[in-house]
């Protein structure tokens, strides 16, 4: 498994390098703006930061699905599935790297930016305002959730867990449009279909699940550790149709 | 050593194998032959386990191809299917770390052989050359079956004798070679056994030996009588 795992890591290292790069020259920005008082370049760049925050998460999970939808229609396919792996294997490294990429692309964000928020008020000390500031972004996503450290964090692992699922739930419409439907007419829109209906139902399952929670912190982790449990379940799934219908 | 049962694969409306039943023991160099379109490729596939079959099953030691056959079953296709980020060394290091009768002396040997170098990208290379490095990488394992897919294709003369006498090197009394190609003269130098297949279908097994004595006939002599009229 871990073999299977660092040439999934392979594939997509140089993507990761990149964004990893564009990071670390927004970031190198934000410090000058900061410590160099440009209000209008602090700003740019604080909104640089939050942009890839969001998009290299999202980017992550997009290109697994691509990496996944390549190893299945294209030759390149026959490198993986000649080995003597099955397809539970195979399909767990992907779910596995992506998971921990996603995870840890989330994590290092999360943590990149406790940082600059911690150097914003060291060198401005205007805490109300900043504080204004991360409250009104928040407030953009979720109205509910407190501005403390516990609640952002069960709030990032719960945004992140559910991104997982969708991750997976994507390799599941690929995995029955490659498989299961290959060579049938609309092959791509009944797969997307049913990709879009799995999510409507699992946000409905989670809706129900979380909403006798009082505490906002409680009902965020249980959010999370549900979404884990619906990946969980659609990564057996997929891996089951691979072995016994998949041909590439 | 490997039993096709019945074996069916179609696509859509297509049948590329039909009802292919054909057993095939060790010891022996097989030439699977066939026109464009016969089925050859669909039937090594599903013999790899690339393809699952619609109907029947292919077996190896008399189990169903599966994990296990992967093991001891070298394929290599026909077409180009190595990464297009690996190097010439990437792809040794793939081989290593998922079969374990790959050895990576013997790939440096026959990189040697083929006029290949470790740093070589796979993506820079000619067809000639992808198609030595396909040989020397499946070569390069010490599997019990061998199923090369036009092994010959872009390949110049010189070169086709020493893969010619690499595969030969393999045809030892405990392994199985089974080898497609356009090339019949150039098969018939190697293999001792015919399989020919027509529009999916299995026309006949035969054993070149016992065809020539017997009969009188040549496998290409065969080959012309079987598609003569189709290849026209």
């Amino acid at each position: 498994m871990f073999k299977l795992m660092k040439y999934e890591f392979r594939k997509t290292w140089i993507t990761k390098l990149i964004l990893l790069g564009i990071t670390a020259a927004a970031e190198a920005a934000f410090l000058f703006n900061l410590y160099t008082d440009k209000e209008d370049g602090l700003a740019a760049s604080i909104g640089i930061l939050t942009v890839l925050a969001i998009f290299g998460v999202l980017f992550i999970g997009l290109q697994s699905v691509i990496t996944l939808h390549r190893d299945m229609n294209t030759k390149q396919g026959y490198m993986l599935f000649m080995t003597p792996n099955s397809c539970y294997k195979v399909l767990g490294a992907k779910v596995l790297e992506n998971g921990l990429s996603i995870l840890v692309t989330g994590g290092f964000f999360f943590a990149l930016g406790a940082l600059d928020i911690t150097l914003l008020f060291a060198k401005q000390g205007q805490l109300n305002q900043i504080w204004q500031m991360i409250q009104d972004f928040i407030k953009t996503i979720n109205e509910e959730i407190p501005l403390t450290a516990d609640a952002l964090a069960a709030f990032t692992f719960s945004l992140l867990a559910d991104w997982i699922s969708i991750v997976v739930t994507a390799y599941l419409a690929d995995v029955i449009s490659a498989a299961l439907l290959n060579g049938k007419s609309f092959n791509g829109v009944i797969s997307f279909v049913i990709f879009l209906a799995l999510n409507w139902a699992f946000g409905w399952l989670l809706g129900i699940a979380t909403r006798s929670i009082p505490n906002v912190v409680t009902s965020m982790l249980v959010q999370g550790g549900i979404s884990l449990l619906i990946a969980a379940v659609m990564y057996v799934l997929t891996a089951q149709i691979m072995e016994k219908k998949l041909s590439v | 050593m490997l039993e096709s049962k019945e074996v069916t694969k179609t696509f859509g409306a297509k049948t590329a194998v039909d009802h292919i039943s054909l057993k095939l023991e060790k010891g022996h160099v097989y030439a699977m032959l066939g026109p464009n379109g016969s089925g050859k490729t669909t039937w090594m596939k599903l013999a790899a386990g690339l393809l699952k079959p619609t109907y029947g099953m292919v077996c190896f030691n008399g189990e169903q191809v599966s994990i296990e056959s992967r093991k001891h079953v070298a394929y290599m296709s026909t077409e180009p299917y190595f990464y297009t980020w690996m190097t010439v060394k990437d792809v040794g290091k793939y081989y290593q770390d998922f079969f374990e009768d790959f050895s990576y002396d013997r790939y440096l040997k026959l990189l040697k052989q083929m006029e290949l170098t470790e740093k070589l990208k796979t993506k820079a290379l000619s067809s000639g050359m992808m198609a030595k490095l396909k040989i020397a990488v499946t070569m390069a394992r010490d599997a019990q079956a061998y199923m090369l897919d036009e092994p010959f294709n872009g390949i110049d003369l010189l070169a086709r004798d020493e893969i010619r006498a690499c595969i030969l090197s393999y045809a030892t009394e405990d392994k199985l070679l089974l080898l497609s190609s356009h090339l019949v003269e150039e098969m018939e130098a190697i293999a001792d056994r015919a399989v020919f297949i027509s529009e999916g279908r299995l026309v006949e097994c035969v054993d070149l030996e016992e065809m020539r004595t017997r009969q009188g006939v040549s496998m290409a002599d065969r080959y012309r009588q079987i598609y003569g009229h189709t290849e026209g």
